[in-house]
C-alpha cells in the first residue's frame, strides 16, 4: 500500500511538471479575440504609428466591424510576420514592402487579390501613383495598398562643402567624377558611404544599373533570365563603380561606417564628406540630429544620368511605399476593403504629410502646403509622379532568400575582394522565386 | 526539496514492511523523470525535430516538404559554410589563446594580499556584469572610424577601416570577447590560485626559487584542473558566439566573420530556409560534440587526476 502510495505521488509531481509545461508551450493559443467583430490590422512599430492610430480611429466611427491595431516593434517585423501569417494569430490586413517581401505569401495562396474590389471601387487603384502601386502587383494581381510615404533615393550634399571646393551638384557621371577630384583635393571624403550596413551601398549599384541599362534589366534578372547579369551593360554598370571607387570616391575606411548609427550622416552634416546617396528619410534624419545644418545646408538632387546610357535621367530608385495587404481567410473582406479605401483619405494625407512622410496618392499634390517640409516634399512628389520608372530596392524585390547572399557579394565587389566575373556569377545564383 | 523531504520517512516505512530493504528508499528513475521530461521536451526533442527538419524544404509558411539530402548536398558545395566552420575553429581558437593567459596572470595575481588588490579586481569584474549585447554596441560606437578612438589614433589604427577587412574584424571580435569573458576565468584563476596549499610556496622558498621559479613550478602544475575547467567553457562559448558577430560585423565584411552559428540564424531568419538552417545546426552540434571529445581527451578532464598528490 505504502509503495503505491508514493508511486502514485512521484506521478503526480512528474504529472504537474508536464502540465506546467504543455500549458507553458501552448499559452497563447486561444487568448485572441479575433474571431468576433474585429479586423486586425498589423502594422512595424515605429513614430508613423501615431496616424495608423488615428485612421483606425476614424474608420471605427462609421463601421460595425471594429478595426484592432498590432504593433511589432522595430526590425523583426519581417521575420514575426513571417512566423504568425500562417497561424491562428494572423492579422486580417498587415503591413508589408510589396515586391518580394509578400511574393513568398501569394505563392503560399495566402493572400486576397484585390482586383475584385478595385473593379467594384475603381478609386483603390487610380487614386494612386501608377509607378508606385505597380510595386504591389505580384504576376499581373493586385496585393497591396500603399499606406506611408514614398521613400525615394536621393544625392544628398554639404552645400557648403561643396562650394568650398567650387563643386555643383552633379548632373552627369563625369561631373560627379570631377566633384570626387576636387573634393578629394581638398581633402575631404567626396562621398559619405554607410558600407556596413550593406543597403547604402546596394543603392549606388540600383542607381548605376537603372542609368546604365535601364529597368529592364533588372526586371529580366528578377524574373529568372540569369543572362542579364552578365551582359555588356550589366558588365559596364559594374566597371562604373569600379571607376568611382577606385578614384577614392567613398574613401577607405567605407565598410567600418554605418548610416543606422549615425555615422555617415554625421561625416555629411560636419563637413567631412561632400555627397551621401541616400533615401529621402536622411533629411528627417539630419533635422533630428543636426537641425541647423538640416536647415541651412542640406541640398539634394537626382541621380546623375550616364553618357551612353539607356535608363532615363527621370527613373528614381528607392522604397516605393509600404503597403495594406488582406490575407484571404479574413472573416471581413468588406470591411477590410472600406479600411482600404482610407489610405486615400484627405484626412490620411494630411495626417502623412503632418509627421513627414510623403504619401503617394493623387490628391496629395494639394496638400503639399501644409507638410513638415513643404520644399522638399514638392521636389520628391514631382520626382516621383515624373518617373517613368520607380524600382524598387533590390533587396525587397528580391525574395527574402536571396538578401544575404545579395549583400555579401555587393560588399565584396565593391570594396575590391571579388572580380566582376565572380559577382556575376554570384548574381546569377540568387534564387528568384 | 521533495525528494530530501520525502527521503526519511519513506525509507523507514519501506524498510518495516520488509520489502527490499536497500533499493526501495534509494532515488529510482522516476525521480529522475521531471529532469528527464524537461531535458527531453526542451533539448531531446528539438534536437530530433532539428534533425528531421534538415531533410525537408520549409520556409515557415506552407507545409514542410521532404526534399531529401538536397540541403546537405547544398550545404556541402556551399563555400560560405565551409568558411564559416573555419572562422568558428579560428575565433575560438584565438580566444583561448589570448584569453587564457591573460585571466591565468590576472587570477594569479588577484589571489595575492597586495594593497588594492581588492578594489582593482573589482574593476576587472565590471565587464562580466554588463550584457554581450551592451558591449558589443559600446565597442562598436569606440572603434568607429570617424567618431571614435581610430580617428585620434591613426598612427595606430591607420584608417580606422576596422569592420572593412577580414584579420582587423576578426582581431576585434576577439578583442572584444576577450575584454567581456576574461574576468569571468580570471575568477577561476582566482580561485583555484587560492587553494594552492601555502606549504608548497614555503618549501620552495627555503630551496630558493624565486617567483617566477614559484609560478611556474608550483602554481601552473597546480592550476591543471582550473585550466581545463577554464578552457572548455571558451571552447564552448567561442564555438556557440552569436550575439558579438550579430552586433559588431553582421557577419561582415562580405561573408568573412560569418560563422556558423550566424550563418545558421541567417539562413532561418533572413532568409526563411529552415531546413538549410537546421543541416547547419546539426552540422554544428556533430562539430562541436566532435571538439569537446577530443579536447576532454587530451586535456585528461575525464579522469580528473588530483593535484594534492604527495601532500
Amino acid at each position: 500500500m505504502k509503495q503505491r502510495a508514493r508511486f502514485s505521488r512521484t506521478v503526480v509531481v512528474g504529472g504537474a511538471a508536464l502540465a506546467l509545461v504543455l500549458s507553458l508551450s501552448g499559452c497563447g493559443g486561444d487568448s485572441d479575440a479575433a474571431g468576433g467583430d474585429t479586423l486586425r490590422v498589423l502594422v512595424y512599430g515605429d513614430a508613423a504609428n501615431k496616424v495608423e492610430k488615428e485612421i483606425v480611429a476614424t474608420f471605427n466611427k462609421t463601421s460595425k466591424v471594429k478595426a484592432v491595431l498590432d504593433t511589432i516593434p522595430g526590425a523583426d517585423y519581417q521575420a514575426k510576420l513571417q512566423t504568425i501569417i500562417n497561424s491562428k494569430q494572423a492579422p486580417d490586413v498587415f503591413f508589408n514592402w510589396g515586391g518580394g517581401s509578400i511574393k513568398p505569401f501569394v505563392d503560399a495562396g495566402l493572400l486576397l487579390p484585390l482586383d475584385p474590389f478595385i473593379a467594384e471601387a475603381p478609386d483603390l487603384k487610380a487614386k494612386f501613383l501608377p509607378s508606385v502601386f505597380n510595386s504591389a502587383v505580384v504576376d499581373g494581381t493586385s496585393y497591396g495598398v500603399p499606406m506611408r510615404g514614398t521613400q525615394p533615393v536621393l544625392l544628398f550634399s554639404n552645400g557648403k562643402v561643396l562650394e568650398r571646393a567650387g563643386v555643383e551638384p552633379p548632373k552627369t557621371w563625369d561631373d560627379l567624377l570631377a566633384a570626387v577630384k576636387a573634393l578629394k583635393a581638398d581633402g575631404v571624403t567626396p562621398i559619405a558611404l554607410g558600407g556596413g550596413d550593406r543597403w547604402p551601398t546596394l543603392m549606388w549599384f540600383e542607381y548605376l544599373y537603372d542609368r546604365i541599362a535601364g529597368p529592364e534589366l533588372f526586371q529580366k534578372a528578377l524574373d529568372g533570365d540569369r543572362d542579364a547579369w552578365a551582359s555588356p551593360d550589366s558588365r559596364k554598370a559594374l566597371s562604373k563603380i569600379r571607376e568611382l571607387v577606385d578614384a577614392g570616391a567613398f574613401g577607405t575606411n567605407y565598410d567600418s561606417v554605418k548610416f543606422t548609427d549615425q555615422g555617415s550622416p554625421t561625416l555629411l552634416a560636419t563637413g567631412r564628406a561632400g555627397f551621401e546617396l541616400m533615401g529621402s528619410w536622411e533629411y528627417s534624419t539630419q533635422q533630428d540630429a543636426h537641425p541647423e545644418f538640416a536647415k541651412s545646408d542640406l541640398g539634394y538632387s537626382a541621380f546623375p544620368s550616364v553618357e551612353d546610357g539607356k535608363g532615363d535621367r527621370a527613373n528614381v530608385v528607392g522604397n516605393t511605399n509600404n503597403f495594406y495587404s488582406v490575407l484571404k481567410k479574413t472573416k471581413h473582406p468588406r470591411a477590410a476593403a472600406e479600411f482600404l479605401k482610407l489610405m486615400y483619405s484627405d484626412r490620411f494625407v494630411k495626417a502623412q504629410l503632418a509627421i513627414g512622410n510623403l504619401p503617394t496618392t493623387t490628391n496629395t499634390e494639394g496638400f503639399l502646403d501644409t507638410a513638415a517640409s513643404p520644399e522638399f516634399a514638392k521636389f520628391q512628389y514631382d520626382m516621383v509622379k515624373a518617373a517613368p520608372a520607380f524600382q524598387l530596392s533590390w533587396d525587397q524585390a528580391y525574395p527574402q532568400s536571396a538578401a544575404t547572399a545579395m549583400y555579401q557579394s555587393l560588399q565584396q565587389f565593391f570594396n575590391g575582394s571579388m572580380d566582376e566575373d565572380a559577382f556575376i556569377k554570384a548574381m546569377q545564383a540568387l534564387p528568384t522565386s | 526539496m521533495t525528494p530530501t523531504a520525502a527521503l526519511s520517512p519513506d525509507g523507514e516505512t519501506v524498510k518495516k514492511d520488509g520489502s527490499s530493504a536497500i533499493g526501495a528508499g534509494r532515488p529510482g528513475f522516476l525521480w529522475a523523470a521531471p529532469a528527464a521530461v524537461f531535458f527531453g521536451l526542451f533539448a531531446l526533442v528539438p534536437l530530433v525535430m532539428v534533425a528531421v527538419l534538415s531533410f525537408a524544404s520549409w520556409d515557415g509558411l506552407s507545409d514542410p516538404e521532404f526534399a531529401g539530402l538536397d540541403n546537405w548536398r547544398k550545404l556541402l558545395d556551399d563555400p560560405v559554410m565551409i568558411k564559416s566552420l573555419w572562422l568558428s575553429v579560428l575565433l575560438t581558437v584565438l580566444g583561448v589563446a589570448v584569453q587564457t593567459p591573460l585571466s591565468i596572470l590576472l587570477g594569479v595575481w588577484a589571489a595575492g594580499h597586495q594593497r588594492n588588490r581588492g578594489v582593482l579586481s573589482a574593476i576587472y569584474f565590471v565587464p562580466m556584469l554588463l550584457s554581450v549585447a551592451a558591449v558589443s554596441v559600446l565597442w562598436r560606437a569606440v572603434l568607429d572610424p570617424n567618431m571614435g578612438v581610430p580617428a585620434q589614433a591613426t598612427w595606430l589604427f591607420g584608417d580606422g577601416n576596422l569592420f572593412g577587412k577580414q584579420a582587423t574584424a576578426i582581431g576585434v571580435l576577439v578583442f572584444v570577447s576577450t575584454w567581456q569573458f576574461t574576468p569571468l576565468h580570471t575568477l577561476i584563476y582566482q580561485g583555484a590560485a587560492r587553494a594552492v596549499p601555502q606549504v608548497l610556496y614555503q618549501a620552495a622558498q627555503i630551496d630558493g626559487a624565486g617567483t617566477v621559479r614559484q609560478f611556474f613550478h608550483i602554481t601552473l602544475p597546480q592550476l591543471r584542473n582550473a585550466i581545463i575547467t577554464s578552457m572548455i567553457l571558451m571552447v564552448v562559448g567561442g564555438l556557440t558566439t552569436f550575439d558579438t558577430v550579430l552586433i559588431l560585423t553582421q557577419g561582415g565584411p562580405g561573408s568573412d566573420t560569418t560563422i556558423s552559428a550566424y550563418y545558421m540564424y541567417q539562413k532561418a531568419f533572413k532568409s526563411f530556409d529552415y531546413g538549410g538552417a537546421s543541416a547547419i545546426a546539426l552540422l554544428l552540434v556533430l562539430v562541436s560534440t566532435v571538439i569537446s571529445l577530443i579536447v576532454v581527451r587530451l586535456s585528461g578532464y575525464d579522469k580528473m587526476r588530483s593535484t594534492m598528490e604527495g601532500l
